[in-house]
């Protein structure tokens, strides 16, 4: 019994020490700071206190990202996070993300990676009023080229179903706040019955679909889509049109 | 023409090669950075608690969940939980047998870190802290129903060691069900869980 606990505290202890290691093992990268000076506070917010102000010249180490934020280690060892806006050309050198007010909002998340969903609901053809959700995952590789695989539901009141689809997006003005995007997709669609009604049977169908929305940039990683989709579904013998609005949520990482 | 055009479009091999072409452009532009930086933008973990669906008794749920952080106020939240829901006192005889006594929920949330904050556990230092609300939408499974579903929640964290985010969540589900009164009406199901993460 003993032994055993033994073993469930080495184990617990492992975790616990276990980030400590690693830190140690890695290193930050030490920049000489180029901004004029930088506030560090106690956290990675607006409202968290300043307790430190790195200045012009002086040697610090990078050691966490978070959205708009760096943790820093100052040459006095006083550890704390400062906005990445702050020292944003120090960090320009390095081939990170920039955020330097001439940085288009395209250009800050071009290569990286996106995840997020979209909610809305059909407003025109066969599915009139079946309301839909959909998560993302996909990749940034231009400043106004992306791509997407998307898993979605729809829910009426009689069937309810699921598809999946690839899609590419083509936004030409992304260093805009408010930028226009182009989408266009492939996928397939099924639908099946609620419990209500036995009589309806399962069935898939191949669609391509195309969209027309705006993106609006919350943050540099952090974006809300308005969207208009066209759907074109294949059936047996004739071609279905459906129409839906669809609002979304994207983070960039 | 426009056959053809969909034709092509909808060919099996066109979504795989979209998807080999975005993983080649990914893996050349990844090397841009020369810095290596470790992020903090995503963690991983699970959640327990237990779950009071409306008109059947409470019990006991276990889930998982990815958390994003967007932006310093912002993020994204996606939860799965599952239980086994006992019989309600309305069911005379049984409307709801075999794997259909199994409740599955999965939804997509975006959270507000209303107030941040640090947590003073003892002398050894601060923990970065938050009171948070969530929102969203998802699907619930019980009953043989599917239904769509809208989540709001409030909730509390502490990243203890800056890598394991402790929470304290309560989450109320709206949704269309119609296995007591036979008629689609909107139920309110809670959930009260703790959930640890793991933050990379």
């Amino acid at each position: 019994m003993l032994k055993k606990c033994n073993w469930l505290l080495a184990v617990c202890c492992f975790f616990l020490v276990q980030p400590a290691i690693s830190k140690d093992m890695k290193p930050g990268v030490s920049l000489e700071v180029i901004d004029a000076y930088a506030d560090v506070h106690s956290g990675p917010g607006r409202g968290y206190p300043v307790f430190y102000t790195i200045e012009q010249g002086e040697k610090v180490e990078i050691l966490t990202r978070r959205p708009g934020w760096y943790e820093v280690r100052a040459e006095n060892g006083r550890v704390g996070w400062t906005t990445a806006a702050q020292i944003s050309r120090t960090i320009q050198a390095t081939g990170e993300p920039a955020d330097l007010p001439s940085v288009g909002y395209g250009d800050y998340i071009k290569g990286s990676w996106v995840t997020g969903f979209s909610t809305g609901q059909f407003s025109d053809g066969a599915l009139e009023g079946y309301e839909t959700f959909s998560v993302t995952g996909g990749y940034r590789f231009l400043s106004w080229l992306g791509a997407d695989v998307e898993l979605g539901r729809l829910f009426g009141s009689d069937a309810s179903g699921d598809y999946y689809a690839a899609n590419v997006y083509l936004e030409p003005f992304s260093d805009w706040k408010f930028s226009p995007y182009v989408a266009l997709g492939v996928g397939e669609l099924s639908l099946g019955s609620q419990p209500q009604l036995i009589s309806f049977s399962e069935k898939s169908s191949n669609f391509n679909s195309y969209g027309l929305g705006t993106s609006f940039y919350l943050g540099r990683n952090f974006v809300i889509k308005a969207e208009y989709r066209w759907y074109s579904v294949s059936t047996d013998d004739e071609t279905e049109s459906l129409q839906a609005w669809k609002i979304g949520l994207n983070t960039f990482f | 023409m426009e056959n053809r055009l969909k034709h092509i479009f909808l060919k099996p091999f066109t979504v795989v090669g979209l998807c080999a072409v975005s993983l080649f452009l990914g893996a050349e532009s990844a090397s841009a950075s020369e810095l290596k930086v470790n992020s903090e933008l995503f963690d991983v973990g699970l959640t327990a608690g237990i779950i009071n669906l409306e008109d059947f008794p409470a019990e006991f749920l276990v889930g998982a969940s990815v958390t994003f952080k967007a932006s310093e106020s912002f993020f994204l939240q996606y939860n799965y939980v599952q239980a086994d829901i006992s019989r309600s006192t309305h069911e005379q005889g049984g409307l709801v047998y075999g794997v259909d006594r199994g409740f599955s929920h999965y939804d997509l949330l975006v959270g507000y870190n209303l107030f941040q904050g640090e947590f003073f556990a003892g002398k050894g230092g601060s923990h970065l802290s938050s009171l948070y609300v969530v929102g969203g939408v998802g699907d619930t499974d019980f009953g043989g129903e599917e239904s769509f579903t809208y989540t709001f929640g409030v909730g509390y964290q502490i990243e203890f060691f800056r890598k394991y985010v402790l929470r304290v969540d309560y989450r109320d589900y709206l949704y269309k069900s119609a296995i007591i009164s036979g008629e689609d009406t909107t139920v309110q199901s809670n959930q009260l869980s703790v959930g640890m993460g793991y933050l990379f």
